[in-house]
């Protein structure tokens, strides 16, 4: 089973959820490139200008492990990149699990995506002009914290830590990414763990993906906000379980 | 402790009026409790905030971050500091706030809800923006700079290779050079042994005339080779050469002046050397110079008329060729040291016009000059250098 963090932090947001499979499954975890523990050397704008590079990074982990009929889990974005490499491996995954997935953030006509074409510009914006220096000088914050012993420094120095640039261009190439033409071509069965009030995927998106993607299951989770594998572990294993 | 010292607190008061804004939201985000301090900064009634999520208050970038990397923060190790945030206030202003927040916990370690406080950042974020240009002014520059760094070695490298093509130009003009002179003077050399031959055997007056003019021409031509060769190289890049040794020039000047005699039996060529001190000079160079004042003199000068020679070394090195005849026009003056330049006398003699050219370049090379002086009585050419350099 293989888990996949979005945008924003790291691996850690499985850190609730992963091991509760390690029992049946055995459970891969990883950095996309610019986030946590990655090579930053490793970063090339050109590949990584559309999610399929990202994708392309997955089958190789997948290959180089030889990964057969796995469980793939992506959180937001990663949903969708986890989509995109079961094209590419087609025996590679058996079955999707995407928590909060979107395949398109802006709104269209006919289609709503909780997000206008100008406010995701403001976000860009935002991240190219702002204050997200905030990224590189949040970890020393966190690792300031001597009365919070438990948190070890690997984890202090590492999770929701991304390079601003890389950022800044996983941004804008996550919130302007439309797989909508992707959803029908997907065979193996999903599972869509919608959260309730989450302003980055909205429940319309959730009915939206369960509606064009023939072999699914749309969960709709009490869990509030956009990260239900943070904010209600339970709930998620249990969806889990119930699917897998 | 005076009793002056001791405040009563009221911790009312305190949460409600404290300097900055308290905030505790439910674990679903929504505002549970709101203080007087922040319904000032937002300009909103603690009515109006309750029950509304963090989210309606924050930009569209806010939210995002809000829901990609504190909420999870947050959740992941309890707490977050010093974060960023521009709040919505009512009239519709954005107020630049840090925050902070801690998740209150149950003994079990089950979180109940959470508590934010709030800071006016409204400076510190103005500051923050300025430092953030300054860097981005300083990137471009140091990109600019690296532009131009980039541009200057580029050009350093372009004119690098314009040097050595340059060079490489230079090489083969010599060796250009070289091999014409040698192909060029080589069946001259064949014609003058083959003359000399013919000189020995029995001729009768009209043969022997005949090889005279073909020797006169045949020195003629070895001149005009050697006159066109200099004057490729000096053109073209080389410059004159110069193998300076220090000695008198009488022999290597009587050498010119007998063999010119000889090819000019008609015509009297007067010397007159004096030399009393040696002079640093090359003298094949020297030699030329004479050949082609001398053999002008001769060409020119009034037939029947002695051409002298005079040669003397007091402060500096002094040569002088002096013919009578027509003074050269005042017209052909300017040009007279102009390569391809000619007097305008008797067509049937011109030569290519390089004999003065070659000549003052040798002088120049000597760090001499030659003056000219002509009148209807004299025609003279003088140079003048220093004996040693």
């Amino acid at each position: 089973m293989m888990f996949a963090h979005g945008f924003g932090c790291d691996q850690n947001m499985w850190r609730h959820v992963a091991p509760a499979f390690e029992d049946r499954f055995r459970v891969v975890l990883f950095d996309h490139v610019g986030a946590g523990g990655s090579d930053l050397k490793a970063y090339d704008p050109k590949k990584y200008s559309t999610l399929s590079g990202y994708a392309a990074d997955l089958v190789e982990i997948g290959e180089e492990l030889g990964l057969k009929d796995a469980v793939f889990v992506g959180h937001s974005v990663s949903a969708m990149i986890g989509l995109l490499a079961s094209f590419k491996a087609p025996e590679m995954f058996k079955s999707l699990v995407m928590v909060g997935p979107s395949p398109r953030y802006i709104d269209e006509e006919g289609y709503v995506g909780g997000f206008k074409e100008e406010q995701i510009s403001e976000l860009l914006e935002f991240l190219s002009e702002n204050h997200m220096g905030w990224s590189t000088a949040m970890a020393p914050v966190i690792m300031g914290n001597a009365d919070r012993p438990e948190l070890g420094e690997e984890l202090t120095n590492s999770f929701c830590r991304t390079d601003p640039d890389i950022a800044k261009e996983f941004a804008r190439v996550t919130f302007n990414s439309d797989n909508r033409a992707d959803l029908g071509k997907v065979n193996i069965p999903t599972l869509i763990l919608q959260c309730s009030e989450d302003v980055i995927a909205p429940t319309a998106v959730g009915e939206y993906m369960h509606q064009q993607m023939p072999n699914s299951k749309l969960v709709v989770l009490n869990a509030t906000g956009h990260c239900p594998n943070l904010s209600a572990p339970e709930e998620v294993i249990l969806a889990m379980r119930d699917f897998v | 402790m005076s009793e002056t010292d001791h405040i009563e607190e009221d911790l009312e008061d305190l949460y409600e009026n404290a300097p900055c804004g308290y905030l505790s939201l439910r674990m679903d985000g929504r505002i549970a409790k709101a203080n007087q301090t922040f319904c000032r900064w937002t300009g909103y009634t603690p009515e109006e905030l309750l029950n509304k999520r963090l989210h309606d208050f924050l930009n569209i970038a806010g939210r995002i971050f809000y829901e990609t990397h504190f909420a999870p923060l947050l959740r992941m190790q309890g707490f977050f500091n010093e974060v960023a945030l521009d709040l919505l206030r009512k009239d519709g202003e954005r107020f630049p706030v840090l925050v902070n927040a801690a998740e209150r916990k149950d003994a079990d370690g089950k979180p109940l809800f959470i508590r934010l406080t709030v800071f006016n950042a409204t400076d510190r974020r103005r500051y923050e923006r300025e430092l953030l240009k300054a860097r981005d002014e300083l990137k471009e520059f140091a990109a600019s700079l690296e532009e131009r760094v980039a541009e200057a070695t580029s050009a350093q490298l372009r004119s690098d290779a314009a040097l050595a093509t340059q060079r490489e130009d230079a090489e083969l003009r010599e060796q250009f050079i070289a091999v014409l002179g040698h192909d060029l003077r080589n069946p001259l050399a064949s014609i003058s042994a083959g003359m000399r031959l013919l000189q020995k055997t029995k001729l009768d007056e009209r043969g022997e005339s005949f090889v005279l003019l073909m020797q006169k021409s045949v020195m003629r031509m070895a001149g005009l080779i050697d006159n066109v060769l200099d004057f490729a190289r000096g053109r073209l890049g080389g410059g004159i050469m110069l193998t300076l040794s220090v000695q008198t020039l009488e022999p290597a000047l009587q050498q010119v002046v007998d063999e010119l005699q000889s090819t000019h039996p008609e015509q009297i060529i007067k010397t007159e050397f004096s030399f009393t001190k040696q002079v640093d000079a090359d003298p094949v160079r020297i030699g030329q110079l004479l050949s082609n004042l001398l053999g002008n003199a001769l060409t020119y000068g009034a037939p029947g008329e002695p051409v002298t020679v005079t040669a003397k070394t007091d402060k500096q090195f002094e040569l002088a060729v002096c013919n009578k005849g027509n003074p050269i026009p005042e017209a052909a003056m300017k040009r007279l040291f102009f390569p391809f330049s000619r007097g305008e006398v008797r067509p049937s003699q011109q030569g290519l016009g390089l004999g003065l050219y070659i000549a003052s370049e040798i002088a120049k090379a000597h760090g001499g000059t030659i003056d000219v002086t002509s009148t209807s009585e004299l025609t003279c050419f003088t140079l003048r250098m220093p004996l040693l350099r």
